[in-house]
């Protein structure tokens, strides 16, 4: 799987807001802050969809239709050795406080526009939040994913298949969808 | 006795009653199904119960392991005795809460048992309530993909399942083109939010509605599949399109529906329920069945057609 640049999230975000009417650039253009931020969080998430695949390959291949049982423990011990290999990861390795400004730079235009509570209530359908979430653990199971409408994502980087943004309450995580861990989270982000 | 019996086995009754059961612009006729084992439990269904036409049943919101479901998913066996059903699309959230290797059986598999051990398939679209990983697990036939479109073993039929809780641009470009290049006449879209809903809990997805809604106008879509809120309700055709918010499988949100919705044609919000379904050529025949085993609504719907 190749990993889109910056440059090539921008052409296809021009598409996309062809498609949707809204086209809201990652970083603007001219601010070399923004688009370090993007640069730093691409190469992070590159380095992470390599440790992730190796240490996928060293467990058993899944079947082409396995069972809920082989998923689960897959899952499980998937998200145990990427637990192991980064028990030194600290919060922030993602969304760094660049990142973090850009994110709320972002969903700060979204929902201020004419849609924004629109779009902010489909996020926050179902979604109570938890008191405390912790690196590197499962996704809580007693919580509904979020509902991430395409006017937000659109506008971040875009991810690998194995990893996804979701919102749990008001922050923002990096959800591994292989492992079902808790790669990253901001703080509240939400702008009120 | 046993003449009474033999003719009863063999014959078909096809009670025509009047049209009457209008779903926007089409006639319809109804019929009754009947020649099939008797079962006084079963459902009385509206429809024509063709040979040759493709059955199908809609489910959404199921997956609770509660009573509910289990009484809707007996009516589905029942109903299946005498309408054969040849596949099921779920339109999302088919596990509440845990999903350990155990509540797929709970939640699925033993409810469901009758229809599976009869070689129904099962298709899933995933909802906000779904983990990721349901895409690998064999009964819901998706493949490994988050989003994807399969051809109905019978009429021309396709179904496109799409993931309302994602919808990455690639996916969004996946389904114009994928629309596009369909030769079906009929396209069916199906997925969790609803474009359209009178529900007072969740309603209209309407940033979805601007994302989905031209491509399904531009590529003739004729009907559309969702769940979310917990009822059953049919809207009125928008832009030619006929929804179904069907997120009344094993949830209930009773009273949810607006007593005042201008967009609802039919709503159905004091019990569970499925919508099952017929598609013959150009039409397509359905029925909304409670837990009770009750018709609540039916009707026939005209594919679009090309301008």
């Amino acid at each position: 799987m190749t990993y889109p640049t910056a440059r090539s999230i921008l052409s296809q975000l021009v598409v996309f807001g062809a498609l949707t009417g809204a086209c809201a650039p990652v970083a603007r253009p001219g601010h070399p802050a923004e688009a370090q931020a993007v640069i730093a969080f691409e190469a992070r998430v590159k380095e992470y969809l390599a440790l992730h695949r190796k240490l996928e390959s060293t467990l058993k291949k899944l079947p082409r239709r396995p069972t809920p049982e082989q998923v689960d423990r897959h899952q499980r011990a998937l998200g145990d050795l990427i637990k192991s290999a980064r028990r030194d990861a600290g919060r922030g390795e993602f969304f760094t406080p660049e990142m973090q400004t850009l994110v709320r730079r972002i969903l700060g235009e979204v929902l201020s526009g004419p849609d924004g509570k629109t779009v902010k209530s489909s996020i926050m359908d179902e979604n109570p939040g938890v008191p405390q979430l912790v690196l590197n653990e499962r996704y809580p199971s007693s919580i509904p994913l979020s509902t991430m409408p395409p006017q937000v994502l659109a506008p971040l980087p875009k991810l690998p298949e194995e990893l996804e943004y979701r919102f749990i309450g008001s922050r923002l995580i990096l959800l591994d969808t292989h492992a079902d861990i808790i790669v990253d989270f901001t703080n509240d982000i939400m702008p009120p | 006795m046993l003449m009474r019996r033999i003719l009863a086995a063999f014959s078909v009754v096809a009670l025509l009653i009047a049209a009457g059961h209008r779903a926007g612009a089409a006639t319809s006729i109804r019929l009754v199904a009947a020649g099939a084992p008797q079962d006084s439990a079963a459902p009385t269904v509206t429809l024509p119960n063709r040979s040759d036409s493709l059955k199908f049943a809609v489910l959404g919101d199921f997956g609770t392991g509660d009573r509910p479901e289990y009484e809707v998913a007996a009516q589905m066996a029942r109903l299946f005795a005498r309408f054969k059903l040849e596949l099921v699309v779920l339109v999302g959230d088919n596990l509440y809460g845990a999903e350990r290797p155990q509540d797929f059986k709970r939640k699925f598999e033993v409810p469901y048992q009758p229809l599976l051990d009869a070689g129904v398939k099962f298709y899933a679209a995933l909802g906000n309530h779904d983990a990721r990983t349901q895409r690998d697990y064999k009964p819901f036939n998706m493949e490994g993909k988050l989003y994807y479109s399969f051809k109905a073993p019978k009429q021309r039929v396709r179904f496109f399942m799409l993931d309302s809780t994602y919808p990455v641009p690639v996916q969004i470009d996946w389904v114009e083109k994928e629309l596009r290049d369909s030769s079906e006449d009929w396209k069916i879209a199906v997925f969790h939010h609803p474009l359209y809903s009178s529900g007072g809990r969740h309603g209209s997805d309407l940033k979805l509605r601007e994302t989905l809604e031209p491509p399904f106008i531009r590529y003739n879509v004729s009907i559309v599949l969702t769940g979310h809120d917990h009822f059953y309700e049919r809207i009125k055709p928008q832009h030619g399109i006929v929804h179904f918010v069907v997120g009344s499988g094993g949830r209930l949100a009773a009273g949810d529906i607006a007593k005042n919705s201008d967009i609802t044609a039919k709503g159905f919000d004091t019990d569970q329920a499925f919508l099952v379904v017929e598609i013959s050529g150009d039409e397509m025949y359905f029925n909304a069945i409670s837990r009770a085993g009750q018709v609540v609504d039916s009707g026939m719907i005209r594919r679009r057609v090309p301008p």
